[in-house]
């Protein structure tokens, strides 16, 4: 405060009309006096003159009614008669007076431990114990005597295990002139989306290469055009249980010895009728597409491999070894040594035996793998997996597993993972066409069709 | 008296011969015989409708060629022959055959039968087993064997009672038998069949053998062509998925089993008793 504000206060109260004059006796003050800021003698009056206290001397009458009972309680007059008396100890912890600071300390730490508590049994404890419980099993699944890819791996004609994607097709590789790799989930037979997703991120095939991690055909609209479309941009793909099937399927079609007919099925016949499905022991619909492929459709997808090979692209996720697969691999264990149909099919591992399983029943595969891989040192020697297959879990982005399946036969989306030698990666999808539940519809109405057909035969025969 | 010449005789014996009505009957000790001059099959103690039976001494001998056991090395021996010369003979006609259960965990670990298997199990498909009733039944195939003098006739036989597809008909749950009319051993042909009950209740591809185990036709086919003891051979589609489902997952890890272990540089199982001693670092 300035010294000319505080002697103009001075004046205002001065002459103040509400104020007592000044006692002389007060005026007497050395502080006053001597006070180098002082204005001058008239004003010669300390600040405690100017207290009133009139609250004081004002009689009880004056205060409204809410002050009296507030004077009443105080005196006791008021009290209540029934609040029982507070035990000793009580009274006692009460009149202890805790400074407000340390309340405030105290209150901040309590939340402070409140949440701490909450973050370890929520998040840290948990995941403690997954991490102890799958370091168990991995242990126990690789002690001595037991081992998950002992035996020879089974090898089939016209299957290929691995293959090695040619450095020309890789970013970042010396004579390479790509500069995308665009890895592309389960297709099934839609090929408009595949064209959709492509043009989306302006795909140039001089400059990108495209990776399907297997199941390009079955199910869906148009197999045999997706694998055109795939052909034509000289792709590389990976086998999936759908190619499995259909090629099988196709080879015993064409076997030299020719398979012996069923009861009512003439194994030649191009076209297939619905009836026949109960009598082809349940590979119709893989022999059904079988028979519409061409030789040189069938050509390129025999040359898919179970496991492909990318090696590292550029600084992409650490610069980790690529691979792709369709549905997964186990950790821990060669590619070599890996069961190809379970390559193809599995979903989970048992985590006492490390043996994968088609259906759910074990641990995530992709929850072990991205555990062992964290736990491999040196981290230049970690790898990641490219795969499709688990539509369910749609789009499952793990630091060493990318799972790209998004359901497009079922309606929802065809996911595309486009990477950069310079590490940089982008997830593209774009909507489907429900084609699954339009199939179901138009195979129902079908039959529908047939039946009635049926009926009116049978009806002529009995007229 | 006339009643007694000769000539009337003979008119008479004609007759009765003629009009006794002729019975199947299987394939019995004196119409297959090869060298014994008594009968093991144990038929006798069996009921009068099973078809197939075991020998006195052992269940997995044919009692009409064989009178006694082999030792467990020339069991193994005769027992790969006998899958092999099985393989490839239905490899020619182009019967649809695939090995299952025991035989296919072989398969699985190194393409073998297991040392400690006493039997190999196959099935086949029903339009194969009819396509053998109808053209292959009591066929005999001859073949040269490296190390067997004269070569080894092999028997394919298929039980009548294949037609009758109940589980219920408990005492010809094996519809065929691949016998080595040899050493009397042989292999048990079951056809797997489709569950026409389900079928009814709108459930399809599910898939039953006589012996009660049940699949899921998408489980065995498409088949997978592969190689077993040098022969050719089909597998079933989801194989690993199979041998999880019956024997567990221990069973495609486990390297120790029945008193042998897995050598990993020979790829071959062999008895515990012949480890190596290991070299201590």
């Amino acid at each position: 405060m300035s010294p000319r504000r505080a002697s103009s206060t001075l004046k205002t109260g001065a002459n103040s009309p509400l104020h007592p004059p000044p006692s002389p006796r007060t005026s007497s003050l050395a502080y006053s006096t001597s006070h180098p800021m002082s204005p001058g003698p008239q004003h010669n009056r300390p600040l405690i003159d100017f207290v009133t206290n009139e609250w004081q001397y004002a009689p009880d009458e004056e205060l409204d009614d809410s002050d009296r009972e507030y004077f009443e309680d105080k005196k006791g007059k008021g009290k209540r008669a029934d609040a029982p008396p507070l035990p000793k100890w009580v009274a006692q912890a009460a009149r202890v007076q805790i400074p407000r600071r340390v309340q405030r300390w105290a209150a901040v730490y309590t939340t402070l431990a409140v949440a701490l508590w909450l973050a370890y049994s929520s998040f840290l404890k948990p995941a403690w114990e997954e991490e102890k419980r799958l370091d168990r099993g991995m242990a126990h699944a690789l002690r001595e005597g037991v081992q998950f890819g002992a035996n020879i791996r089974p090898t089939f004609a016209g299957l290929t295990h691995l293959k090695k994607l040619d450095d020309a097709l890789v970013p970042g590789r010396p004579g390479s002139t790509k500069q995308r790799l665009v890895f592309v989930g389960d297709v099934h037979g839609c090929k408009d989306e595949l064209q959709a997703l492509l043009d989306k991120i302006n795909f140039n095939s001089n400059t990108d290469h495209l990776i399907l991690t297997g199941d390009l055909i079955a199910k869906g609209p148009d197999s045999t055009g997706a694998v055109d479309l795939a052909r034509r941009l000289h792709a590389s793909c990976v086998r999936g249980n759908h190619e499995d099937r259909v090629l099988l399927a196709h080879a015993s079609l064409h076997a030299s010895l020719q398979p012996l007919p069923g009861p009512a099925e003439d194994p030649n016949t191009a076209e297939d009728d619905l009836d026949e499905e109960s009598f082809s022991h349940g590979d119709y619909r893989d022999r059904a597409i079988a028979k519409k492929l061409s030789r040189d459709q069938v050509q390129w997808l025999t040359a898919c491999p179970v496991v492909l090979q990318v090696g590292s692209v550029g600084k992409w996720n650490g610069g980790t070894e690529v691979l792709v697969v369709h549905a997964g691999l186990v950790p821990g264990v060669d590619v070599e040594r890996q069961d190809p149909f379970l390559v193809m099919n599995m979903r989970s591992v048992d985590l006492d035996t490390l043996v994968p399983r088609a259906d759910r029943k074990g641990e995530e595969w992709e929850k072990l793998w991205n555990h062992h891989e964290k736990h491999t040192h040196p981290a230049s020697s970690r790898i990641t997996v490219v795969y499709g297959h688990d539509s369910k879990r749609g789009l499952n982005l793990k630091k060493y597993s990318k799972g790209l399946d998004t359901g497009c036969v079922n309606g929802e989306r065809l996911t595309g993972l486009v990477v950069r030698a310079n590490g940089h990666e982008e997830v593209v999808s774009v909507p489907c066409g429900d084609w699954q539940s339009q199939k179901a519809k138009k195979e129902r109405e079908e039959k529908a069709v047939r039946k009635a057909e049926k009926e009116k035969v049978g009806k002529k025969d009995g007229a | 008296m006339f009643l007694f010449t000769p000539f009337y005789l003979l008119l008479v014996c004609s007759w009765v011969a003629q009009s006794l009505p002729l019975y199947k009957r299987d394939a019995d000790f004196l119409s297959v015989r090869t060298r014994l001059s008594r009968d093991y099959s144990g038929k006798g103690g069996d009921p009068k409708d099973k078809y197939f039976h075991e020998s006195t001494f052992h269940p997995h001998y044919d009692g009409r060629f064989a009178d006694h056991t082999l030792t467990n090395e020339d069991r193994r021996k005769h027992l790969i022959i006998l899958m092999q010369t099985y393989l490839s003979t239905m490899s020619d006609i182009g019967a649809e055959t695939w090995i299952m259960h025991g035989t296919l965990l072989g398969w699985w670990w190194n393409r073998k039968v297991m040392p400690w298997d006493s039997d190999v199990d196959v099935q086949m498909s029903e339009s194969s087993m009819e396509y053998l009733a109808s053209y292959y039944n009591m066929t005999v195939h001859h073949y040269r064997l490296p190390g067997v003098e004269h070569g080894r006739d092999f028997l394919l036989e298929i039980n009548p009672h294949y037609k009758n597809p109940s589980t219920d008909d408990r005492l010809n749950v094996i519809d065929a038998r691949w016998i080595d009319t040899e050493t009397g051993l042989f292999i048990d042909i079951t056809t797997l069949r489709r569950n026409r009950t389900a079928e009814v209740e709108g459930l399809e591809g599910h898939m039953y053998c006589k012996d009660k185990h049940k699949y899921l036709a998408a489980q065995i086919f498409p088949l997978r062509p592969s190689i077993f003891e040098g022969a050719p051979v089909k597998i079933p589609y989801a194989y690993a998925a199979l041998l999880e489902e019956e024997y567990g997952p221990q069973s495609l890890t486990l390297k120790t089993f029945e008193g042998h272990y897995f050598d990993e540089t020979r790829m071959e199982w062999l008895p515990t008793g012949s480890v190596p001693l290991r070299v201590s670092s």
